[in-house]
């Protein structure tokens, strides 16, 4: 059942991925892209996905929609 | 340090290099092929005119100009160039003898190519004359039959003899040879009607009627016929319909007349003769002397085509080589010539970390020209600002280049390039997300990056080579909007199910309308029950703002932050605390305040609550005009809590406001007080450093006497406005750049409802249709689906939303950090002179 504690799981999932980025990046003269990039991507992904569900967990509307069914009386 | 980094500008050292005479030109050349340093111009004085090597300048301009001459010849006989062989071009430049030999060629060619020329066109207008005079004589026989046939009719001349002497002589003589020639029908001659033979282009052919009748008082005969081909007028090669005319008319001076007339009005005159069979003798001349002249002709375009093709192979890589050399004079003009040494000295930059490629660079180009002096590389000390430079790569190339043309940064301060290779994309993404286009996006710069060495060289026009450009950007922006598309649960407008939804709807319901019933949350994305309900866009409309301002916000705040790591770097400690503290205080007690109240009011379950939830906008707006009561708490203690952030805010105005300034001058006192002058920083033109033989020479007066520029003393007013307008702006915007962001909801909700317009205005309804009209109706409902899908949805939504993006980046973003009082680093290469051709 998910609930709020899926985000700081996620998030620490990022953070382990993060560090694991950090540590294996290809050396040479790009290991700063390669890190800046990969951790960047890690970090909004998780944005966006932690604000999107966070926004879902107790949601103030509910869908509404018209009933197909209004009018159609059962047999 | 073996590695660079482009977290900042690299280490720029400045040199002054020492060229012996004789090595001094290859040793240039060796540099321009690696390309790794930038000369300064020694001699900003001199006019262009006055500099060392003008001579060399121009002798390759010359030649330049001469392959440019063969190059347009060639285009205009249409031989195809032999294209560069880039892989192999040669990394030694041309040596003095190469372009010597290469001037002699060019000089010899272009004197042939002339002279080719020249004889073409004389031989094409001789051609053109026997063309027409070969018509005119066929068409005057029919003239003259006619004439002689009427000859009868003219009447004689009934004019007495003792006219004037001369023209009856004259007269005679021609009756009697005209009579000898023409014993039975009565000569023209005879009757002293002289002809005028010739061509004229047609549309002349009314005005020169009207003329000659007007003024000969129709004392004239004119037969005309008009040639059936269009003769090449050889001067402008272009088509000319001409007409063939004989006039005849009495006496000489009427016929000089209308040969002036006629001449005036550009016919040419041929001379025909009255008698047939000399007309005959002349038709067979003029066309054995038209066979002889085509045959030249063809020979002569012959030749030329063999001297353009032999030219053509070689052309390319001839205009590279007169490039190149003219590129090392250009450079050389900028050394100064020390007499005493006799060699060059040249100062500029070079990135440290090239050092040891400059130093073999010179040993290797030594060796090669067989000298025993080889060219010496010092490293100097000075006061200048070195200039920015950032090695990049095919992939960050285009990323860091979006940013320079913000403008480029301060010399080693920290590269906004580095962070956009993520930011911008995704911010992008944000506003772009939709699956289904990410992945056209993404296909494209997938062809493009896949295929770029063979797509490098081509030439498809200006727009394909700013798409080519940034293949790596439209790339990511394709990866990260295919995932911002899966968040928003959007496929070409519709939504995918793929984890089933959380909501549901009660069955068996009388209602008008059904209300959702939540069981858990969609673990990925935005549910899809939101895509068929009503009031879909309320909730999404109320995320995507919410989203929109907490990602803001974190980018201010990660931007502010990179303005912290530059004040650490550049080790101004009060900046750190009179600039950046303050500011991040009052960003963070505002707005990182609302994102946390967002987050926090997202994270509670209301309906548990008797509480009714809060409008934020509502708590931020009143925070400010109520302090102290709050209608609807969001939590217990907020109150309290939001007075504390407002007085933090409100005290950070004045600390950021006052106190560098104060501080700055109180340091400017003690330092006069002490009896310290400023130092003036020199504006200098010439060589910043001297030798030891420059005693005599005005060297070492030169950088005393040139101009002083920069700040002697503190000026504290000036200070202080830099620093209200640091502080107006930073609290403002804010404000105003939160609010800013809002433009990733906005573009994002339009982009999704364009989609579903088109969705639902094309396919929908084709779908709607049944039978086979439905399957026609459905084959060309698709098709402007796709039409319209990538040509606005993908192609102009996402050129807007990179706009957009951009815009987040040079106003919002680097606002908060980037300096940009850089210059770049510009080294002296050959790649321009490659790349241009």
């Amino acid at each position: 059942m998910m609930s709020g504690f899926t985000i700081v799981i996620v998030f620490a999932a990022v953070v382990g991925l993060s560090i694991g980025c950090y540590l294996f990046s290809p050396k040479g003269d790009n290991q700063t892209v390669w890190r800046f990039t990969s951790i960047l991507t890690l970090v909004s992904m998780y944005l966006m996905w932690m604000i999107t569900y966070l926004a879902q967990l107790h949601p103030l509307v509910a869908p509404r929609k018209a009933n197909e069914s209004y009018g159609k009386s059962a047999f | 340090m073996p590695y660079t980094t482009l977290f900042r500008s690299e280490e720029v050292a400045a040199i002054q290099l020492y060229f012996p005479a004789e090595v001094a030109r290859s040793t240039v050349s060796a540099l321009g092929e690696i390309g790794c340093v930038q000369f300064r111009d020694l001699n900003a004085d001199t006019s262009a005119f006055q500099r060392a090597f003008v001579k060399d300048v121009r002798r390759v301009e010359e030649i330049e100009r001469q392959l440019r001459f063969f190059g347009k010849q060639i285009e205009q006989a249409q031989i195809p160039f032999k294209g560069i062989d880039y892989d192999s071009l040669s990394a030694q430049a041309p040596s003095i003898a190469e372009i010597d030999e290469l001037a002699d060629r060019a000089r010899h060619y272009e004197a042939r190519l002339n002279s080719l020329n020249e004889s073409h066109e004389t031989l094409q207008k001789r051609f053109v004359e026997l063309i027409e005079l070969r018509y005119v004589l066929r068409e005057t026989d029919t003239f003259f039959h006619q004439a002689h046939a009427q000859s009868g009719e003219i009447r004689q001349s009934v004019d007495s003899d003792d006219g004037s002497n001369l023209l009856d002589s004259n007269a005679d003589v021609e009756h009697s040879a005209a009579a000898s020639r023409f014993p039975d029908s009565g000569s023209l001659a005879v009757m002293n009607i002289g002809f005028v033979a010739g061509v004229v282009p047609r549309a002349r052919m009314a005005a020169m009627e009207r003329i000659l009748w007007r003024i000969l008082r129709g004392n004239l005969y004119m037969n005309q016929v008009a040639i059936d081909e269009a003769i090449n007028d050889p001067i402008t090669n272009e088509p000319v319909d001409k007409n063939i005319f004989i006039i005849f008319a009495h006496g000489r001076e009427i016929l000089s007349k209308v040969r002036k007339i006629s001449e005036s009005l550009g016919a040419t005159l041929y001379a025909v003769d009255e008698d047939s069979r000399q007309r005959q003798t002349q038709l067979a001349e003029v066309n054995s002397r038209i066979g002889d002249i085509m045959s030249v002709l063809h020979n002569t375009r012959q030749t030329a085509h063999s001297e353009l093709s032999y030219l053509a192979q070689n052309l390319q890589a001839w205009m590279v080589s007169v490039r190149k050399e003219r590129a090392i004079f250009q450079t050389m003009n900028l050394f100064s010539y020390d007499e005493h040494q006799h060699c060059l000295i040249a100062e500029g930059w070079c990135p440290r970390l090239d050092l040891d490629k400059v130093h073999r660079t010179l040993r290797d180009a030594a060796i090669h020209s067989n000298s025993s002096q080889s060219s010496i590389m010092n490293e100097i000390g000075t006061l200048k600002d070195p200039p920015t430079f950032n090695r990049t790569n095919k992939f960050t190339q285009a990323f860091q280049s979006i940013m320079d043309a913000y403008g480029i940064a301060t010399y080693r301060e920290v590269n906004p390039g580095l962070v956009a290779i993520v930011t911008f994309p995704f911010l992008f993404a944000i506003m772009f997300g939709d699956l289904g286009h990410g992945f056209f996006l993404f296909l494209a710069a997938l062809y493009l990056v896949l295929n770029e060495k063979q797509l490098k060289r081509a030439k498809y026009g200006e727009i394909f080579d700013m798409a080519f450009y940034g293949r790596y950007i439209m790339l990511l922006m394709g990866i990260y909007s295919m995932y911002t598309g899966l968040i928003y649960n959007d496929i070409f407008s519709k939504s995918m199910n793929l984890f089933g939804s959380r909501w549901t709807f009660p069955e068996g319901s009388d209602a008008e309308t059904l209300s959702g019933v939540q069981i858990g949350t969609y673990p990925i994305g935005l549910d899809p029950a939101w895509e068929e309900a009503d009031n879909g866009l309320l909730f999404t409309n109320s995320l995507k703002m919410k989203l929109s301002v907490v990602i803001g916000v974190i980018h201010m705040t990660f931007s502010l932050c990179l303005s912290l790591v530059n004040y650490r770097f550049f080790r101004s400690r009060l900046d750190i605390v009179a600039n950046f503290i303050p500011g991040m205080l009052f960003l963070c007690s505002i707005f990182v305040y609302l994102i946390v109240c967002i987050l926090y009011k997202w994270s509670v379950d209301w309906s548990m609550t008797d509480a009714q939830p809060p409008s934020l906008l509502n708590m931020l707006i009143y925070m400010f005009l109520s302090p102290g009561t709050v209608d609807e708490p969001l939590y217990a203690g907020q109150a309290q809590i939001q007075i504390v952030l407002l007085l933090i805010a409100l005290v950070c105005v004045p600390w950021m406001l006052l106190m560098k300034p104060l501080v700055l001058r109180r340091e400017a006192n003690k330092a006069r007080a002490a009896g310290y002058e400023g130092i003036a920083v020199a504006e200098q033109h010439g060589r910043i450093s001297t030798s030891a033989n420059d005693h005599e020479e005005e060297g070492v007066g030169a950088i005393i006497a040139e101009e002083i520029h920069g700040e002697e003393d503190f000026d504290f007013g000036e200070t202080m406005i830099h620093q209200i307008i640091h502080t107006i702006e930073f609290c403002l915007n804010c404000v105003s750049h939160t609010a800013s962001y809002l433009r990733l909801w906005a573009l994002s909700l339009a982009h999704n409802q364009l989609s579903k317009v088109l969705w639902d205005m094309t396919l929908s309804n084709a779908f709607g249709m049944s039978g086979a009209v439905g399957v026609i109706v459905l084959f060309m409902a698709f098709a402007m689906w796709l039409i319209l899908t990538i040509s606005v949805l993908v192609v102009m939504e996402g050129t807007s939303a990179m706009l957009h993006s951009l815009r987040l980046h040079w106003v919002e973003a680097a606002s908060k950090h980037f300096q940009a009082t850089g210059h770049a680093f510009t080294p002296f290469t050959f790649s321009a002179v490659i790349d241009d051709l």
